[in-house]
Order: C-alpha cells, then sequence, then structure tokens
C-alpha cells in the first residue's frame, strides 16, 4: 500500500473511532464499543510481549484482575482517588510481573505456557480464599469516579478513556519495533540462542518485555474496574480472557502494530453477538474454540499478512525492506 | 497425630490417581512435545460418558470402561493425525498448546450445551464406606481409584517395556530419526501414542467420576493441578510425573487437614514455581525438557 493512502486510511478509521460514541444507536452498542476498545487494549498489550518474542502467555488476565482488583481495593479500602489508585496499582503489577517473570522466562515454548496458566489459577484462588480484604467469590463493589453521569454518559467517558490507552499501547509497541530494544527482542523470537550468543542479553530483555505488557494490561484491568463496578473473580481471572487475548493477536497478526486491534475488532463483537443471540449456553466457549483452532491449523500468521499476500499478487514488486522470518529469508535465497 | 497420618493415607491414594491423570500428559510430551492442555477436558468428557452410561444402561462405572477406552484410544490418533501432526514443526510447541487450547474450549462449551453447567455425580453403594485401619478410616471409592490407577499404570509400563509397540513407542520418544532409521514408522507410533494416552483419559475420567462431582468447568482446576505434577516431575517422563504425583498428592492431603483448602491447591503452583526456580528442567527429568 502506498503511504499516503495508508495514511488517508488511518485517519479515516481514526475518525470513524472517535466517532463511534456518538454514532451508536443505543447504549448496550455503546457498552459492546467500549468492551471492544478494551480487548483492543488487552490484545495491544499482551502483543508487546507476544508478538515482539513469541512467548505465547495465556495468563495475561492474571495482570489484568490483579490490576482491577488492585485499584479496586485503593479506591474502596483506602479511599484513594481513581488516578493516582490506577496509576499505582498498575505499577506495582508491573513490578510483580517482573519478579515472576524472572522465574517464568527461564522456561521456553510449553513450559511457559504452562507457568502462564498456573499464574491465573493461583491469583484467582488468592483472591477467592482472601474473602476478608476482597470479599471472595461474591466479588468487590467499586464506586464509580463520576457518580454525576448516567450510564450512557459514564460509557461514554470510558470509551475515550480506554481509547485514550490504546493510543498509548499502540504508540508503545511502534517505538519499541523501531529501537534497539525491539530488534534484541526480535532476535529472541527466531533463535534465541543466536541472540544469546551475539550479545542480547535475553533474559533482561524478557523480562522488560513482560513486565512492560503487563503493566497496560494491568492499567486496562483498573480501568475495567471503575467502569464495571463490581469484579467477580471468576470472570476476571479468567483463562477464557486471557485466551482472547492470544487469539485476537493471532487473527489480526502478532508481527504487525494493528493486528491485535483487528483481531479484537473482529473477536470482541462477535462474543458479544454470540452471547446475544444464544443467550446463556456455553456455546460461545465451543464458536471461541473453532475459531482458534482454525487459525491456528490455516492462518498462523494472521489476517494482515494473508490479506497482504493477496494484494502483493496482483501489484509488481516492491523493492522495501519487508519483516520476514528467517525461514523464509532462507527458503527465498534457496529458490 | 491421627489427623496427620489420616493426611499421609489419604494423601498417597489420591497420589496414585494424581500419577494415573498426569501419565498421558507426558506420554504426549514424550512423542511429539506436545503438552496437551485438552486432556483434562478428556477426563471430564469421560467422566460425562461413563455419568450416561451409568445411568441410562445401569453399568457399573467401571465396566464402561470396555465401551470408553476403544472410542479414546481412536479420538487420541484422530487428533494426532489429523490436526496436530499437520502444525508446522518449527512453531509446534506454541501452536499445539494452542491449538488443544481450543480443542479444551470446544469440549467445554458442547458439555456445557449438553449437560448443562450444574454438577453430576456417580454415587455406588460400596463407594460410602470406608475401611478402618486403626485409628485411620480409608473410603473405599479411594481405594478403588487407587487400585484402578495402579493397575493401569501397570499395564501402561508393561506395554511400554515388554511389548515391540512399547520398544517402537520408546525408542520414537529417545530419538525418532534414528528410530525411522532403523525401520520404525514413527508417524504411526506417534499416532499410536496420542491414543494410548487419551485411553488413559478414559479410565481417568471414569475414577474421577466415581469419587467427585464434575462440571463442565472442572477440568481448569485439573489443567494446574497436572501441569505442575509434569513439570515438577520433569516433561516427558513418567516415572518422574508419578513420583511427583505422589509426592504433591501427600503434600496437598496434608496441607489440607491442617491448614485448608485453598492452600493445599496453592501447594502445585508454588511447587511449579520452586521447580522452575531452582531446577527448571524438573527435578527427574532428562536434559530434553528445559528447552520446551
Amino acid at each position: 500500500m502506498r503511504s499516503g493512502s495508508r495514511y488517508g486510511l488511518l485517519a479515516l478509521g481514526a475518525a470513524l473511532v472517535i466517532a463511534y460514541p456518538w454514532l451508536a444507536p443505543n447504549t448496550y452498542l455503546l457498552y459492546a464499543g467500549v468492551l471492544t476498545v478494551m480487548y483492543a487494549v488487552l490484545a495491544t498489550s499482551w502483543n508487546l510481549l507476544g508478538g515482539f518474542t513469541g512467548y505465547v502467555s495465556l495468563g495475561h488476565s492474571a495482570f489484568f484482575g490483579l490490576g482491577a482488583y488492585g485499584t479496586g481495593l485503593l479506591v474502596t479500602k483506602a479511599d484513594w482517588p481513581w488516578i493516582p489508585a490506577l496509576l499505582v496499582s498498575a505499577l506495582v503489577v508491573a513490578v510483580f510481573a517482573g519478579l515472576v517473570g524472572v522465574a517464568a522466562v527461564r522456561v521456553r515454548g510449553a513450559s511457559f505456557v504452562i507457568v502462564s496458566i498456573a499464574l491465573v489459577s493461583m491469583m484467582n484462588l488468592l483472591v477467592q480464599g482472601w474473602r476478608s480484604l476482597t470479599g471472595g467469590s461474591t466479588g468487590l463493589r467499586v464506586p464509580t469516579p463520576f457518580r454525576e453521569l448516567n450510564r450512557g454518559e459514564s460509557h461514554l467517558v470510558f470509551f475515550y478513556l480506554f481509547l485514550v490507552l490504546l493510543v498509548l499501547a499502540l504508540l508503545t509497541w511502534w517505538v519499541i519495533s523501531r529501537s534497539r530494544f525491539g530488534s534484541g527482542l526480535k532476535a529472541i523470537r527466531e533463535d534465541e540462542d543466536k541472540a544469546e550468543s551475539l550479545g542480547v542479553p535475553t533474559t533482561a530483555f524478557k523480562v522488560v518485555a513482560y513486565g512492560l505488557s503487563a503493566l497496560f494490561v494491568a492499567l486496562a484491568g483498573g480501568l475495567y474496574a471503575l467502569w464495571f463496578r463490581s469484579l467477580d473473580p471468576i470472570f476476571v481471572f479468567s483463562i477464557l480472557v486471557g485466551s482472547y487475548m492470544v487469539l485476537m493477536s493471532l487473527l489480526g497478526g502478532v508481527r504487525h502494530l494493528f493486528g491485535p486491534l483487528l483481531g479484537a475488532l473482529i473477536v470482541a463483537p462477535a462474543g458479544e453477538y454470540f452471547l446475544v443471540a444464544l443467550g446463556e449456553s456455553q456455546i460461545h466457549l465451543t464458536a471461541t474454540g473453532v475459531l482458534l483452532v482454525l487459525v491456528v491449523m490455516f492462518m498462523p500468521e494472521g489476517i494482515i499478512p494473508a490479506v497482504a499476500k493477496l494484494v502483493r499478487r496482483f501489484r509488481p514488486p516492491e523493492a522495501s525492506i519487508r519483516e520476514e522470518t528467517a525461514e523464509q529469508r532462507s527458503k527465498e535465497a534457496v529458490a | 497425630m491421627t489427623l496427620l497420618l489420616q493426611g499421609l493415607a489419604l494423601g498417597i491414594l489420591t497420589g496414585g490417581l494424581y500419577a494415573l491423570l498426569s501419565s498421558g500428559l507426558s506420554l504426549y510430551f514424550g512423542v511429539m512435545r506436545v503438552v496437551m492442555v485438552a486432556h483434562p477436558a478428556f477426563l471430564i468428557v469421560a467422566a460425562y460418558l461413563t455419568f450416561t452410561l451409568h445411568t441410562g444402561l445401569g453399568l457399573d462405572p467401571l465396566l464402561t470402561l470396555p465401551i470408553t477406552v476403544p472410542v479414546f484410544f481412536v479420538a487420541g490418533v484422530a487428533i494426532q493425525r489429523l490436526l496436530i501432526a499437520r502444525l508446522a514443526s518449527d512453531t509446534m510447541a506454541m501452536m499445539s498448546v494452542l491449538l488443544t487450547f481450543g480443542l479444551a474450549l470446544i469440549i467445554e462449551g458442547l458439555l456445557g450445551t449438553f449437560y448443562t453447567g450444574s454438577y453430576r455425580s456417580i454415587s455406588m453403594e460400596y463407594a460410602t464406606q470406608s475401611l478402618a485401619l486403626g485409628p485411620v478410616r480409608l473410603p473405599y471409592d479411594r481405594i478403588i481409584a487407587f487400585a484402578v490407577a495402579a493397575v493401569t499404570l501397570g499395564v501402561l509400563f508393561a506395554v511400554l517395556r515388554m511389548t515391540r509397540f512399547g520398544q517402537a513407542l520408546r525408542a520414537t520418544i529417545q530419538h525418532p530419526e534414528a528410530a525411522r532409521l532403523i525401520g520404525i514408522k514413527t508417524e504411526r507410533v506417534t499416532g499410536y501414542g496420542f491414543g494410548v494416552g487419551l485411553a488413559t483419559a478414559a479410565v481417568g475420567g471414569a475414577v474421577l467420576a466415581l469419587i467427585t462431582p464434575f462440571f463442565p468447568a472442572a477440568h481448569w482446576v485439573w489443567i494446574g493441578k497436572l501441569m505442575a505434577i509434569i513439570v515438577v516431575g520433569g516433561l516427558g517422563s513418567v516415572q518422574g510425573a508419578a513420583v511427583a504425583a505422589l509426592m504433591l498428592g501427600v503434600i496437598e492431603s496434608l496441607v489440607l487437614v491442617t491448614v485448608d483448602a485453598t492452600w493445599a491447591t496453592m501447594m502445585f503452583y508454588i511447587f511449579l514455581f520452586l521447580t522452575l526456580v531452582v531446577r527448571p528442567q524438573g527435578f527427574f527429568g532428562g536434559r530434553l525438557a528445559q528447552r520446551f
């Protein structure tokens, strides 16, 4: 795509998103919009780790839940104003994630995924077990910071708050992808042993990426607590939320800035639609599972590369630096 | 003191069951370096199948095994041949986790739709009594679970050690290329390995149905516990997983009688993280564990 039309498309998309709350015909669709932007934030933040390093974490909802409970508890039990509560709890979660990361990134591949799943279960147990502080399985009520607003107006405010967070997460991804740090992370993704032997401080890089990714997820969790006003440990610490982040990122394309966002735009509304159309039945889990299996089997690189390949087929080859895997490069070299 | 003895005895019985439930996971990892997240979901499927056969046909839970075990074996071979074998080999470790995770979601959704989300359980008359050994009381259902686990693991071990199939399977685990060179059809053996792994889930599910209530989302609890067991034991080591299962079973039960249920389950995760910090390849695992 030529850069002119690319910026045009970007501006159009941004304008549409900003105008969405005014276009949404009812409160429910506005609510669904907030949810979608929230998932876009989560997926983009997940991609700070998953996309750059290739470490697939199924347990990022642990940081979502911790951010949510941290903010909720600081607001309710310590009477903090919401902004410092949000920022402090997210920072604490990021530091905690860094500490967990030191243990977690010691192992690769499947073991790492196991650790990430274990982390969510652990946090879920802890929050449900610590009844006196968190209210256990009955959940935690969080007062809204905007008492004078009605439901629709509150959705509107949080739509833009999540949007700001989304822009921050995208900017962070973009800056990293152009930095030395980003190159190091990508080197880890392509071949960790070679990266290490070339002097990339792999452990430090992975831990920082893990913490940074957790920071944004925790911020989204904190906003969720303030927006939703009641926290259910089963939902905020569910592996399903974590798997949504993975599914959205994979579906859109983990190597692309807007991949997770695109995935969120597809999966989140689809999920909401399933919930409305099929009611309380559990079949939406099956739909999510089928989608995940299809993506893994047939489109592991995501929609963006698939479409780009299609577009490239109909235009003359261009001489620009593309991002490609070492494997692709060696295949091309052989051919 | 009696409490501790009781906890110890129950822990050993539960640990034996854990060894059975996690043996399939070790097999999958051994033959394909795949962490099969859907294994616990298949346990729950087996529990529901047992429940249906028990309530529908009046079969004893353990007599349903001749029906469920072959079905699960075929399903395991099919999953390996049709899905997992088709993944690109360089991203196999990650993608197979996501693939089997998707399978787990599919299963949970289907179970929730057909059986609803409420608890089910099978109660047999013999399961409600217990055996008194001095001050220690052992419920018969736990003893049966332990016995079934021991017999199944014994059969599995005998198959792996004494049959030609077992030799081929172990050769495939140890060195796939060398195994292929000496004429073992490794693809087929790997498929059968998966089948055997899933067949253990059929047995495990039947036993699970006998001793504990279950519901469609119950597999999440088991994912955490079983994964902790195979990591502590060392990925891919059947014996290591069995030792870790007994150890964690005893620890869980001792914490359960002295502290509470939350901390009892938490022990699995604590030992998981301890293992990663101290010895990432697991306490009984071989050299191949760390890289995966």
